[in-house]
């Protein structure tokens, strides 16, 4: 009802004959005006529905335990791995299956392409503003690529094309900045699309040896890997912790040699290093701290979750071990895009070696912000 | 589908290797710092029509939920077309994986029904990924005609439920209206919904009008007016559309009010004898207290927001710059010291920063900087950018933008205090001078 | 400039009520781009040929009814000052007029600094007028700050005739 019905009052100007209208709006137009300007009456406050909310719940599964003790992030279960993979099935990836044949091309290199619709045509151009802020520039893809930071679970391939390299292929890396792109700073800096060739930000986590090339970290970090050194380079001293284990990850390697290979004990060498740099790179190509209140922002929470053989995480199994910076609020919401990382880049199955699932079975994640709050 | 799936799960379970005794080792310790900052794909389908004659409406909710959303860029819809399920029971069971396919990591349903005039939605958000609900189901009912301050309620819920901060859709923009040509403007106060959807007048043009500014409670609008001639503060009553001088001295020119958080005091400039200095008014008793002296100009004062402080833009020191001072007067603190000259401070609602304009070697700037000056970030750059506004959460501002040369045309944008997002909001005319409302009731 | 016409039209049957025109420099500003204002408009419409010495338009078109500002000051340069003697001197030969100061600023700025640029612009005459004769008590000033732009384009042509102050023949009546 609002201005266009008053916009008759006012036709736009300038017209001549409103040049004589000086006087003042009649007690008439003001009494409209008045009635107009009025406020529709609302309800003071939201009431709670009075429908049952676990009415609503996951039809697949019982609810967690989590969906009522959502407000409180404190771990509420200890779920126990090994028997959630039989009695608690996880509806990721296979949850309906001949729904998705409907609409999904019968292809695996297609799959990718599903993504598209949701961001039709808006990926920008090299030099314009990219909406995606990511830890290392990534050049806009051609155009038709599609974004590949999300695994669609459903859509994975039940036979074949089970190397992730495949379906890499037919993807790009989505279009990032290392930055926000503002009016301000877009002019003195190099756009997205000249990024890849330098180095704009430090890498934090120091350079360790590399024994073998990973597709993953190779995919997300465009930079070129040092060469192999034995020597740990002086670390960046903001991360000690993975220092002592990059330590321990060469002893170990230098230990087991080529062995691993033949040895299918699952309880086999910790993790090297560069698996380690793959899992994390993988979880944090789908931490998309985009949405989070600067709180939050200023929130680091500890998630813990434990993994099927196949690298997939158990969602049951994902909690929050603890939480530092933040209030409760804030590190529930801090906790909840760390926890959508872990299920949705994980919905393919992590890339890690069958052989050693004892090492990674269960995995703490620590989600520090830092170093995102202000880019 | 239910014992395919099943068949599925006995079947994995068969193929797990038995035999292998898992040591319970600690579990793998890693660190992710670098993420990605990226909208946050949703799905809005159509609310469910309850009654019949709820079907326009409950599209049309639908689609301003999604407007709010998208347009804060935090999120990013995803369309109708995309969506392999539809919604058409409220209360039913939510098909997750049909929303994971599609990516939509949020998903907000909701239910409208109609009964005369009496107008209710009820809606719930999901974490699709998490097959969790965002908090609990809500509802809402008011009138009809409030359908759209409805749909910002629910998407302010939702927003708040996400992020972690309040919301801000439900909540007005009090501007100028501008039309005509540069040497002939005119100008009329305007208020509209944060979207600029609903634009009403408040005033004709056949004055000048400046710089409108809502009171706390956001039911009165402080604004300078040529009406007499002279330029003098008014205060409007929104609801009622009446109006007053607020500063009836004759020929002194009074201007830049702003109301304190009290509502019951507001501060303005006047100048006399060609120096402009900021002054104090209680509004009941029209008693008036000089707050800065120098022979400088010293205008635009804001409060912040716990009354203690005014931040204000003088060029005592040769130049305009930022200063804060005690909401009674007395000594000020310069707090900007970059190159170029900073005016139109406005402390956020937060508390935590000062929004500004800022000109730099024939350029204009929006910037926000802490309230001790440090950080100072740029967020937009033009030919002509000021006038900053919050958005009650702190996290947006609005300001003026005026394009170049002789058919130069002044236009609303808004964008996020980290330089993204930012867009022109639409109206009807050119516009100027926004001023954000508190979050309505 | 149907508009302004209109305008001046309007404002002309208001019988210099000048409360009811605030805007009611435009009609003056059309017709005279030049900066002193000296016999340089063209578009007089009043009669120009028949100037009164003690007319308003007269005060306008020969003594010269504006002086312009540099960049940010209201110091008044030796042509300003000049014109303000003229003005003074007919001023003090009209005791029966009463005038209104208006400070202008261009657009280089945010709106409420320069409606204090303006008033100080405005305040400049000023007292170059009352120190050269002119009761302050005829006199009033007011600032429009970017408000009134005379000249539309974004260059300094343009600015260096928005950054003024124009004396406004107010009546033979304190209003």
């Amino acid at each position: 009802m609002g201005w266009v019905a008053f916009g008759a009052w006012f036709p736009s100007e300038p017209l001549p004959s409103q040049v004589q209208e000086v006087s003042l709006i009649s007690a008439a137009e003001f009494a409209r005006l008045s009635q107009d300007v009025a406020a529709p009456e609302l309800s003071p406050e939201p009431a709670t529905l009075a429908v049952p909310d676990t009415a609503n719940l996951p039809e697949v599964a019982p609810p967690p335990a989590e969906s009522t003790t959502e407000t409180q992030p404190e771990p509420v279960t200890q779920v126990d791995p090994d028997p959630v993979v039989e009695d608690r099935p996880d509806p990721v990836p296979e949850a309906q299956p001949e729904a998705l044949t409907e609409i999904t091309p019968p292809s695996p290199v297609e799959v990718p392409e599903l993504p598209t619709p949701i961001r039709p045509a808006e990926r920008p151009d090299a030099g314009q503003q990219v909406d995606r802020v990511a830890p290392v520039p990534v050049a806009p893809p051609p155009p038709d690529a599609a974004p590949d930071e999300v695994a669609q679970p459903e859509i994975a391939p039940e036979e074949g094309a089970q190397d992730p390299q495949e379906v890499q292929e037919a993807t790009a890396p989505e279009a990032a900045s290392d930055r926000i792109v503002t009016e301000e700073n877009e002019s003195d800096a190099p756009v997205a699309s000249a990024a890849p060739a330098r180095s704009v930000r430090p890498k934090a986590r120091p350079q360790r040896p590399d024994p073998a090339p990973e597709p993953a970290v190779a995919e997300a970090a465009p930079e070129p890997e040092p060469t192999p050194d034995p020597a740990p380079e002086p670390t960046p001293t903001e991360a000690p912790a993975d220092r002592a284990d990059a330590v321990g990850d060469a002893l170990a390697e230098a230990l087991s040699g080529g062995a691993e290979v033949e040895a299918p004990e699952p309880s086999g060498p910790p993790l090297s290093a560069g698996e380690k740099d793959a899992l994390r790179v993988a979880v944090s190509s789908c931490w998309n701290v985009g949405s989070l209140s600067s709180e939050a922002l200023r929130t680091t929470v500890i998630v813990g979750v434990s993994l099927s053989q196949d690298g997939k995480p158990d969602t049951g199994s994902i909690k929050m071990l603890s939480s530092s910076g933040g209030s409760a609020a804030a590190a529930r919401q801090a906790y909840e895009a760390a926890r959508r990382a872990v299920i949705r880049c994980g919905a393919k199955g992590f890339d890690l070696p069958p052989e050693k699932y004892a090492q990674w079975r269960d995995i703490e994640m620590t989600f520090n912000p830092e170093r995102m709050r202000i880019r | 589908m239910r014992q395919f799936l099943a068949g599925l799960l006995i079947g994995a379970a068969a193929l797990a290797p038995a035999g292998i005794v898992m040591a319970q080792s600690t579990p793998l310790r890693i660190e992710i710092t670098d993420g990605v900052i990226e909208p946050l794909p949703f799905a809005v389908p159509d609310f469910v029509a309850e009654t019949g004659t709820a079907g326009e409406l409950s599209a049309q909710i639908a689609r301003v939920v999604a407007a709010d959303l998208a347009g804060t860029g935090l999120f990013r819809e995803v369309p109708a077309s995309a969506h392999i399920s539809r919604v058409t029971d409220f209360d039913a069971p939510v098909q997750y994986a049909d929303w994971k396919a599609i990516n939509a990591q949020a998903l907000i349903t909701g239910g409208v029904s109609v009964n005369g005039n009496r107008l209710t939605v009820r809606f719930s958000g999901y974490d699709v990924f998490s097959e969790n609900m965002l908090g609990e189901g809500l509802q809402f009912s008011g009138t009809t005609e409030g359908w759209r301050r409805m749909a910002h309620k629910v998407s302010d819920a939702i927003y708040s439920r996400i992020t972690g901060e309040s919301g801000y859709f439900d909540s007005r923009v009090v501007f100028v209206s501008e039309s005509g040509p540069k040497n002939d403007r005119r100008k009329r106060l305007a208020i509209m919904d944060y979207d600029g959807a609903n634009v009403q007048y408040l005033t004709n043009s056949s004055a000048i009008v400046l710089a409108p500014r809502f009171s706390p409670a956001g039911d009165q609008v402080l604004y300078t007016s040529y009406e007499s001639g002279f330029p003098q503060v008014h205060v409007l009553d929104v609801a009622r559309v009446q109006r007053r001088i607020l500063s009836p001295e004759d020929g002194v020119m009074s201007f830049a009010p702003r109301f304190a958080p009290d509502g019951r005091t507001v501060v303005f400039s006047q100048s006399r004898g060609g120096n402009t200095d900021i002054y104090r008014m209680e509004i009941a008793s029209g008693n008036l207290t000089r707050l800065t002296s120098a022979p400088s100009i010293e205008t635009a004062p804001s409060f912040s927001p716990d009354g203690s402080q005014i931040v204000f833009e003088s060029d005592r020191s040769g130049s305009q710059q930022l200063y804060v001072m005690a909401a009674n007067g007395g000594e000020a603190r310069r707090i900007s010291f970059g190159s170029g000259r900073y005016g139109t401070p406005v402390w956020s609602p937060r508390g935590d920063l000062v929004a500004f304009t800022k000109q730099n070697r024939g350029r204009f700037h929006i910037g926000v900087m802490r309230t001790d000056g440090s950080e100072e970030r740029l967020l937009t750059s033009s030919f002509l950018d000021e006038g900053p506004t919050w958005a009650p959460n702190g996290r947006v501002i609005m300001f003026t933008r005026e394009t170049q040369g002789a058919s130069g045309r002044a236009t609303l944008y808004s964008v996020d205090i980290s330089g993204r997002n930012l867009k022109p909001v639409r109206t009807p005319d050119g516009a100027s001078d926004p001023a954000w409302s508190p979050l309505q009731n | 400039m149907g508009i302004s016409g209109m305008k001046r039209a309007i404002c002309l049957v208001a019988a210099l009520a000048v409360s009811a025109c605030s805007n009611a420099t435009d009609w003056r500003d059309d017709g005279f781009g030049g900066s002193g204002g000296a016999g340089a408009g063209t578009d007089v419409g009043l009669g120009a040929g028949a100037l009164a010495p003690n007319s308003p338009a007269y005060f306008q078109q020969t003594v010269g009814d504006r002086v312009l500002f540099a960049v940010n000051q209201h110091k008044l340069g030796a042509e300003a000052q000049s014109i303000l003697a003229a003005q003074a001197g007919w001023l003090n030969t009209n005791p029966e007029y009463t005038i209104t100061i208006e400070g202008h600023a261009d657009e280089q700025g945010t709106r409420e600094y320069n409606l204090g640029l303006g008033a100080r612009r405005a305040n400049a005459a000023r007292e170059f007028l009352v120190a050269n004769g002119v009761s302050p008590t005829r006199i009033k000033t007011v600032s429009f700050g970017k408000e009134r732009p005379l000249e539309i384009c974004s260059a300094e042509a343009c600015y260096a005739k928005n950054r003024r102050s124009v004396t406004v023949i107010a009546g033979g009546f304190t209003s």
